[in-house]
């Protein structure tokens, strides 16, 4: 890789021991990848911040980091942490497993981080511009700003996203450079599934899409509209069954107005058609048991915006949680404060509904509830929650999630 | 010796230990436990089976950008795996053995660059001689 002076003078440790190892990191992974030189950032995402990813061994690191003076350079938030910094008590969360996580945090808060503790960060306080060069981890959001605002990250991952903030800069390579995000497979719907195409099926498909991508950067055609959140969804659930870090999908996302540019022009390696049959397979086997007894009832997944909130209050309106069952609304503490003006938690918790609060189900130890049985919406809760919180799961809509609170049980198909 | 394959050195250091092979990708989140560097993952056809000392073999990493932090944590309870075989690794698989090295002092080879046909000469239970630097496997 070609260094500037500047930079030279950074691997020889002349501006302190985390710039040098921090260059020496990025610039061992550039000089693999094929990166020509090193690039600015304008932002970063940190996922190492939760105790659950960082544990022991992240505890040392930080501290090793904050001794030696380590600042970030440009504005980086965190990720969701494995506690509900307010309410950790009401979520069973033994108190020393806290205070492990309350050590990461003013670590992390000693390097200048902004704690927003979301996995949602485009929403408020770290939002990206198109064409913009990004160190971002948190495999739902790097899908999420490369593909719906167009900005450009690489995945980063735990250490290497607090390397890039320390630097202000990442090795260019892959998906910072145009020709990488040109898309490799098409996935066209059929026209039945298209005029169906419904909420539900957003974190469906991208489940169905992570697994058939594989390392190609998928197209879809035949979804006619999107809203923010239903592509939010979208992402997530490509990104936990696979290793996506961009999409297209035509008509919708800014770097696919047509086929042509979503391709840059070339012939797709692969086209896969996605019909109905496709769909319910894919539905099914995003459930783990046949609909029945419900334990939890997780929504937020990824952290639920506003508008959810509001949608959520409107089934929960002067209804009853089944005493037996929880229902757990995960998002983050901006979204939580402004929809408590809004009056919207207010009638999610007359009815029984817990916030979760900068943390969710897959973050957070659970298993002191015993929970067996969790329904949820979201493509990456059904995906990693039967390893996370040890339940059998239930997807469904979100409609019939907190119905499935309502009378504490689900209905199977 | 039975045979051997030359790939991309992405990290540093020479171990010889027992394969362990998986075609399908793997996460580190959620994939190990990093207490004990037995897989957890219950949809992954190594579930149950323990990482630990191994050689592991697998096409690519996927899911979760939380993979360095659950693998660090395993390199500091003594239960990671002993150096990593991938078709093509991602950055957050060849930063594993970099920060291993730089923050415990633990040299984890990390070789890509191969064919599907290529990784299938090594099965699970070979033993198996890699140098990350090199990029040379030599199945014993």
């Amino acid at each position: 890789m070609d260094l500037t002076e500047g930079e030279k003078r950074i691997l020889e440790g002349e501006e302190g021991e985390p710039k040098r190892i921090s260059m020496r990191i990025l610039k061992r992974i550039g000089e693999i990848k094929g990166a020509d030189r090193f690039i600015p950032v304008a932002s970063a995402h940190l996922v190492g911040c939760s105790y659950q990813i960082a544990g022991e061994a992240g505890i040392e690191i930080y501290k090793k980091l904050v001794e030696q003076g380590a600042r970030v350079s440009v504005p980086t938030t965190l990720d969701p942490g494995s506690i509900d910094f307010e309410r950790w008590r009401e979520f069973k969360t033994p108190e020393e497993y806290a205070e492990r996580q309350i050590v990461i945090s003013d670590l992390l808060g000693k390097m200048g981080v902004i704690p927003l503790w979301t996995c949602t960060p485009y929403y408020l306080l770290n939002v990206p511009l198109f064409g913009q060069d990004l160190a971002w981890s948190e495999s739902s959001a790097v899908v999420f700003v490369n593909s719906v605002i167009g900005a450009r990250t690489n995945r980063m991952s735990a250490y290497v996203d607090l390397c890039a903030s320390i630097l202000g800069k990442v090795p260019r390579f892959g998906l910072h450079l145009p020709e990488e995000r040109r898309g490799g497979i098409l996935i066209e719907l059929d026209r039945e599934l298209s005029d169906l195409f419904s909420d539900v099926h957003f974190p469906a498909l991208g489940y169905l899409v992570g697994q058939i991508a594989e390392d190609e950067v998928p197209v879809i055609t035949g979804i006619r509209k999107a809203r923010f959140d239903q592509l939010k969804a979208f992402g997530a659930a490509i990104a936990s069954t696979g290793s996506a870090a961009l999409y297209h999908m035509v008509g919708i996302t800014p770097e696919a107005p047509t086929l042509d540019r979503a391709f840059l022009g070339r012939e797709p390696v692969k086209r896969v058609r996605v019909g109905i049959s496709e769909m319910r397979k894919t539905m099914e086997s995003m459930c783990t048991y046949d609909g029945g007894e419900v334990d939890v009832v997780g929504i937020g997944c990824p952290h639920a915006s506003i508008d959810q909130v509001r949608r959520y209050a409107e089934v929960l309106q002067g209804e009853k949680i089944k005493e037996s069952v929880q229902l757990w609304v995960c998002t983050n503490e901006m979204v939580e404060k402004m929809a408590r003006r809004m009056g919207y938690i207010d009638t999610i918790e007359r009815a029984g509904g817990k916030m979760m609060v900068g943390t969710c189900l897959n973050n957070c130890p659970l298993s002191r509830w015993n929970f067996r049985h969790l329904v949820t919406d979201s493509g990456k809760f059904a995906y990693y929650t039967p390893t996370t919180v040890g339940t059998k799961c239930y997807f469904t809509t979100t409609k019939a999630c907190i119905e499935a609170a309502i009378e504490g049980r689900i209905k199977g198909e | 010796m039975k045979s051997r394959l030359k790939g991309r050195g992405c990290s540093s250091g020479v171990v010889k230990g027992e394969a362990i092979v998986s075609e399908r990708p793997f996460g580190f989140w959620q994939g190990i436990d990093p207490k004990t560097g037995v897989v957890i993952d219950r949809r992954h056809d190594l579930f149950g089976e323990s990482i630990t000392g191994k050689v592991f073999v697998f096409p690519y990493g996927r899911g979760s950008t939380g993979t360095p932090g659950i693998f660090i944590e395993a390199v500091r309870n003594h239960v990671a795996p002993a150096a990593i075989i991938n078709l093509n690794s991602e950055p957050m698989i060849i930063v594993c053995a970099l920060l291993a090295e730089e923050f415990y002092g633990v040299k984890i080879p990390v070789v890509d660059g191969f064919e599907l046909d290529h990784l299938k000469e090594i099965r699970t239970g070979d033993r198996v001689e890699i140098n990350g630097e090199s990029g040379e496997i030599k199945i014993l």
